[in-house]
């Protein structure tokens, strides 16, 4: 008998899963078999588009712990901030130039300095540092409130890098070499200053970001109904458009990352650093710029995220808490796994809107689900559904 | 950068009602006590800390802005009898250990001016309740939950005075008034979509449903719960109504009745689901968020939303607490954010804290001497009208928290402010922010009426 | 560190080596400190001995951290000594407290047997929460932990809401000793007043009244001797209702001075039958009363920290720490001590969430969400992860920074920051002070101290011990 097993096992294993597998569909299923074939349909659309916000948000947050090894704790206020910067930009008419100016000098200087304040005299740079200023000014406040997208997106840029930058020169660094356990505690006091900041700069009023509009009615786009499926259906399903823009996005930046790190050098390098920091400098890897670069990236994909969350449901300081609901996202994914990210983030949407379906009286779907789903998968595979599998030495 | 084009707004939102406001400084509008005590060169410390930076921040901080205009305001005009108003307050982030250290703090620094706290936050209260009786302190608070006035078994007394309705009464209030109006209501199904915490699911009691369902109004049993972070609530939304619920009653704040709204357009049902809410729901940045989604005919999407509104607002501007709030409020040039039920029920707070003293210091004597048993005893025969009428303070036979309530509608101004608007035609907008904006109006549909009791049952 | 001696100072025998105090001057220090503390409470300004050389803030906030220490040292064993991260120990706490307090309301027991017993149960549920250790590692344990944030308050706000409330605040008697004393027994008859008088806030009268047969519903009010119904405060009251809403057993305590009565009346001439019962009993309910049973067991608890450390399990759990394979290879059974360390950790976390229920009177879910579990770690991190005076510096430091620190700053900056940025609304910048200061701080610290308080402390010690010669 024992010998059986253990011949088997793997046999085994996997057909106990399915039976688990079974048993589940079978509870959910009956469960569902009551309900209007229109809300199942509509219950997986809404799960999927939400699904590719939540996996935008926990690319950001893959993203630097591919990177760096850092869980970012940080995410979600940055969210707010890139979020708040891009309604600045984008709902006032008259872009204070000095403002810009300010703006897009600090962000210069950030750049241009990352590796340190001396580079800013060497050669071309103080050119290079000047001709950035001016472009990312004239961006900003060119024209008047017909280029609010462009003011937005130039404001909005400058302003996560910033940001990124910002964290990582001051908090990050002198960590280096540090316990890896007190950078990830670092991300939590950069988190309580970010929210202090953004009360200080923008108040702790909701603000109303209007970019997912009709520009006739100047009110947000009306929902694609799939009137054709009426009848096969039992109902109408909609889809909201503002979502499936956000997913398109969420879709294309994946797509984007994925080539980066695998094909390009400044990609692989993150890799390496993510691998070793030490040995990755000794190889001639510039650790410093390289993190500074993932710090950027990753401020600049939780505005977007910021942005988009913002249109859909409104800006306020709640945004943060998004985060933290993406966590069992990150780790259902793998916590280094650009895709993993997307489908853990679908998988997570899809999750919370059957449980919200099926029981929404008890937080099912918010509450419970996620992270019995999330257990499950860890204890099946330990490193998530695309993490690495690490190899361990003595 | 910001905020460049709110002080138009402002003005246009009360404005046309309101005589020049450079010209005459309106009078104080309530019918204070008389001092008999003169407390010159005393000082009178208002004690208040809640929420700022945490989860319920977006709607306390206009309490700050409010709580610094009330106090410059008395102090130049000489104080109250002569003392001068001081604050000392503390941002507990909605943290219980936040709140339970700032009380520690308060009452060890200041063991006797300390007779008289305000609070934000019913949880405040419920962690507070027994401290305050037994240190003999009095807690003004807006709107309690049941545990925190009345405890586990909702009829023991206690010291925190609420100036709103529970808000299982104000549902049960709700409720009469959909009993009430059979052709605005047909067949009326009630269904909770809400927010999950104890705020947002009072009333979902079976005490609130058996009563509603004496007046023939069903309430469905189980509650839709959502959250403040959802992007996206059509399943909660349509389990509600697939359940049969023709209204959708929620105790949630600023985007989520917005976000209800818009996803029952989205859904095509604005017109059969009415919407509905306790009294925070009749608040300006419900009106601003509520414009994101434009109904078929035009309006926004919270246009023709009820809700309680046991105080004056904003636009009743015939009303001289609003019209003397409104000055203050223009005079200070506060953000129109700030211009919500937060800054204009802090006003009628402090008012009511002014009264208290002084009606207590008339009977006791002098400042030093009140003690908190003092300004029980005061508020327990209190029958007051807050700022001239903003609200009634009246707490007797055991009540401890408001008993009148009305509801209102939400409405969008008109082109010549004389009324709600019809459709966008005639609607008034404003450059605003985000583009053009509606003007938000709440209109009071029924009189000042006491509510139904339907705790301890 | 290694063991550091002051100069001149030699062991002899390995008890001396083994021993925690090095020198005698130590176990002074460590005793004197020990009674410093348990005299805080006695100098405070509402102390029984009326001295007002401390502010009874300071009692309150001494009990707080002392709760939180030993939490947190909870997590210091699972996390500093074992390295598991753990991102769910606020639910671990809720445990405790909620299991006390229902122990304490529908099964009758006392403080003193429900603070072992939940205690247990958290354990238990904590070793159900460390299973996934066999498998999981790392960050993703720490993940599998977050489950456990958010599934343990689930359970108890949803399927367990009859005993818990649900998302309605709990409360929770204070913790008694006796009644020992019974000096009346009277039975009632209708709307017959009986009279108690109470005597001091310590030495507590306890009534209690039985009620049975009753035939119509039964009010029992608390009156003066005028007859006014009083004022709630000077009493405090436990009822159990049968489920007819009825009223089957009262308790009042009375802890401040003064006669009152009590009346018992059936509505609509019901009858009843009622039993009252007055004794002594030795009360909790006051902050100074609640310091005496917070703060020596916190000390015990990080004693006993410190010595399982020393012992077999401890050097397991330090060599599960610092490589798991290794240990594995030496022998250790890897997942057994894993599961210890989940055990001990839960068992902290257990005590720390009872204490917290029955000193505070009031539970809600709300004190127990992620940001308490971050903060915990915040915590550890902060004084120091795997040192035994971690927690204790790092609670400490976090609590005088929010507690004391910035309350004394805030005022002074809501005057002077609006000056400094005169373009941005006053309110804004007044209600941003708490987390702008408390973020700022954290940042400094981390980027002087990242291996937190206690290895300073380490390295302060030592510097002294070898004074005047550096090495």
């Amino acid at each position: 008998m024992t010998e059986f097993i253990n011949r088997n096992r793997r046999h085994l294993t996997w057909a106990l899963y399915a039976l688990v597998a079974v048993l589940i569909l079978l509870f959910v299923g009956d469960q569902l078999a009551g309900k209007r074939a229109a809300r199942v349909v509509q219950t997986l659309i809404s799960g999927v588009l939400v699904g590719g916000v939540y996996g935008l948000v926990a690319l950001g947050i893959v993203v630097i712990n591919k990177a760096s090894g850092v869980f970012n704790f940080a995410h979600g206020w940055m969210m707010v901030v890139g979020g708040m910067i891009f309604w600045s930009f984008f709902t006032v008419s008259e872009i204070s130039v000095p403002g810009a100016l300010l703006l897009s000098t600090a962000t210069m200087l950030m750049i241009m300095s990352t590796v340190s304040w001396r580079t800013l005299r060497e050669g071309r740079n103080p050119l290079i540092t000047v001709g950035g200023i001016v472009l990312l000014t004239a961006l900003m406040t060119v024209g008047g409130i017909e280029f609010q997208w462009l003011h937005a997106l130039a404001g909005t840029f400058a302003g996560a890098i910033l940001t990124g930058l910002a964290v990582e020169r001051f908090a990050i660094r002198p960590l280096i070499g540090q316990p890896l356990f007190t950078a990830v505690l670092m991300t939590l006091a950069v988190a309580e200053v970010l929210h202090g900041v953004t009360q200080i700069a923008w108040g702790t009023v909701e603000l109303n970001l209007p970019i997912f509009v009709d520009p006739h009615t100047n009110s947000r786009f009306r929902p694609i109904r799939l009137d054709a499926f009426r009848d096969l259906l039992d109902g109408v399903a909609i889809v909201r458009v503002e979502l499936i823009i956000a997913f398109v996005l969420a879709i294309i930046a994946f797509a984007g990352f994925i080539v980066f790190f695998r094909y390009t050098s400044v990609g692989l390098a993150m890799r390496a650093t993510s691998e070793d920091q030490q040995l990755a400098q000794s190889v001639g890897l510039r650790v410093r710029v390289i993190l500074a670069i993932t710090w950027a990236v990753a401020a600049f994909l939780a505005s977007i995220a910021g942005v988009l969350q913002g249109g859909a449901v409104g800006l306020s300081l709640n945004i943060s808490y998004v985060a933290l609901r993406v966590f069992p996202a990150v780790l259902l994914g793998g916590l280094e796994s650009i895709a993993g990210a997307l489908i853990g983030g679908i998988i997570i949407g899809i999750v919370e809107q059957f449980g919200t379906l099926l029981n929404s009286s008890e937080q099912v779907g918010t509450n419970l689900a996620p992270y019995l789903v999330l257990m499950l998968v860890l204890i099946i595979r330990p490193d998530g559904l695309f993490g690495e599998k690490r190899i361990e030495r003595i | 950068m910001k905020r460049l084009c709110i002080p138009l707004l402002i003005l246009l939102l009360a404005g046309a009602a309101l005589p020049s406001l450079a010209q005459d400084m309106l009078a104080y509008p309530s019918d204070l006590s008389a001092c008999e005590v003169d407390m010159t060169g005393e000082t009178l410390t208002v004690f208040h800390f809640g929420d700022l930076s945490g989860p319920y921040a977006f709607i306390t901080q206009p309490i700050i802005s409010a709580m610094n205009d009330a106090i410059s305001y008395w102090n130049g005009q000489g104080g109250v009898c002569g003392a001068q108003l001081e604050q000392v307050y503390e941002d507990t982030g909605g943290n219980r250990e936040a709140a339970q250290s700032a009380y520690d703090r308060f009452t060890s620094q200041y063991p006797d001016e300390l007779d008289l706290l305000m609070l934000y936050s019913s949880d405040d209260g419920e962690l507070l309740r027994e401290q305050l009786a037994a240190d003999e302190i009095v807690s003004y608070i807006s709107a309690g939950s049941i545990e925190s006035l009345y405890g586990e078994d909702g009829m023991t007394p206690g010291w925190l005075y609420a100036s709103n309705p529970l808000y299982i009464n104000q549902f049960g209030f709700f409720c009469q008034f959909v009993a009430a109006s059979p052709e605005t209501f047909p067949d009326p199904v009630i269904g909770f979509v809400t927010w999950p915490n104890a705020f947002g699911r009072a009333g979902t009691e079976p005490a609130a449903r058996e009563y509603c369902a004496n007046l023939g109004v069903d309430v469905l049993e189980e509650p839709q719960f959502f959250l403040p972070t959802d992007t996206d609530i059509l399943t909660q939304v349509q389990n509600a109504t697939d359940a049969g619920a023709n209204i959708i009653y929620t105790n949630s704040l600023a985007s989520g009745p917005a976000l209800i709204a818009g996803t029952l357009v989205d859904l095509g049902l604005e017109e059969d689901v009415k919407l509905a809410g306790v009294n925070w729901v009749m608040d300006t940045t419900v009106g601003l968020l509520g414009q994101r989604v434009l109904k078929p005919n035009g309006l926004p999407s919270v246009d023709g939303m009820f809700g309680s509104m046991p105080f004056r607002w904003w636009s009743e501007v015939s009303h001289p607490a609003v019209q003397f709030v409104y000055q203050q409020f223009s005079i200070n040039q506060r953000a129109i954010a700030e211009q919500n039920i937060a800054y204009l029920v802090s006003w009628g707070v402090i008012d009511s804290i002014i009264e208290t003293y002084i009606r207590t210091v008339n009977r006791v004597g002098s400042l030093d001497a009140v003690t908190g048993a003092d300004i029980r005893d005061t508020v327990e025969s209190m029958d007051y009208a807050v700022l001239g009428g903003l609200f009634q303070a009246r707490f007797e036979e055991g009540m401890r928290d408001g008993a009148m309530n009305r509801i209102a509608v939400m409405k969008y101004a008109n082109a010549d402010m004389s009324g709600p608007a019809t459709g966008p035609a005639d609607a008034l907008l404003v450059d605003g922010p985000s583009g053009k904006m509606f003007v938000p109006l709440v209109l009071p549909l029924t009189d000042f009426m006491p509510v139904p009791q339907l705790r301890s049952q | 560190m290694a063991n550091i001696h002051p100069a001149g100072v030699f062991d002899t025998t390995y008890e001396q080596d083994m021993s925690v105090d090095r020198t005698a001057r130590d176990k002074l220090w460590k005793n004197l400190a020990f009674v410093a503390l348990l005299l805080v409470p006695l100098a405070s300004v509402s102390g029984p001995l009326e001295l007002g050389w401390i502010s009874d803030q300071y009692v309150g906030l001494i009990a707080r951290i002392s709760i939180f220490v030993i939490a947190v040292q909870g997590l210091n064993i699972l996390v500093g000594y074992t390295g598991q991260i753990s991102l769910g120990h606020a639910a671990f706490m809720a445990i405790g407290a909620y299991g006390s307090a229902i122990m304490a309301r529908e099964l009758g027991f006392s403080f003193w047997t429900a603070l072992p017993a939940s205690a247990l149960l958290t354990g238990a549920i904590g070793l159900l929460f460390g299973l996934p250790s066999l498998r999981v590692k790392g960050f993703y344990l720490a993940m599998a932990t977050l489950a456990a944030q958010f599934i343990i308050p689930w359970v108890l706000r949803y399927p367990l809401e009859d005993l818990t409330g649900g998302p309605r605040p709990l409360s929770v008697p204070a913790p008694i000793i006796g009644p020992f004393v019974a000096y009346a027994d009277d039975e009632l008859t209708d709307g017959e007043p009986f009279a108690f008088q109470a005597g001091d806030p310590y030495f507590v009268d306890v009534i209690s009244l039985e009620l049975t047969d009753a035939t119509a519903y039964t009010v029992v009010e608390l009156v003066n001797p005028a007859g006014d119904v009083l004022p709630y405060g000077d009493v405090s009251m436990t009822v159990s209702r049968d489920s007819a809403g009825n009223i089957t057993r009262l308790t009042y305590i009375a802890s401040k001075a003064g006669e009152y009565q009590a009346v018992v009346r059936a509505e609509a001439g019901g009858s009843f039958k009622a039993v009252v019962r007055r004794s002594k009993a030795l009360s909790f309910a006051t902050d100074i009363a609640m310091y005496y049973i917070i703060v020596p067991l916190a000390v015990l608890l990080m004693f006993l920290a410190r010595n399982i450390i020393r012992t077999r399990t401890g050097r397991a759990f330090v060599s599960v720490r610092d490589n798991d394979l290794a240990a594995e290879l030496l022998g250790i059974n890897v997942f057994g001590y894993k599961l210890r360390a989940f055990f001990l950790s839960a068992v902290y976390a257990g005590i720390a969430g009872c204490l917290l229920a029955f000193e505070r009177n009031s539970l809600s879910l709300y004190a127990f969400e992620l940001d308490i579990s971050i903060e915990m770690l915040a915590m550890l991190i902060i004084g120091g992860a795997g040192f035994p005076l971690g927690a204790m510096f790092g609670v400490t430091f976090i609590r005088i920074l929010q507690e004391a620190f910035i309350p004394f700053l805030r005022p002074w900056l809501a005057d002077f920051l609006p000056q400094l940025f005169p373009f941005v609304d006053a309110v804004n910048i007044t209600s941003a002070i708490n987390p702008i200061v408390f973020g700022g701080a954290l940042i400094i610290f981390l980027a002087l101290e990242p291996r937190g308080i206690a290895h300073r402390w380490e390295v302060l010690k030592a510097a002294w011990k070898l004074r005047p010669y550096a090495y």
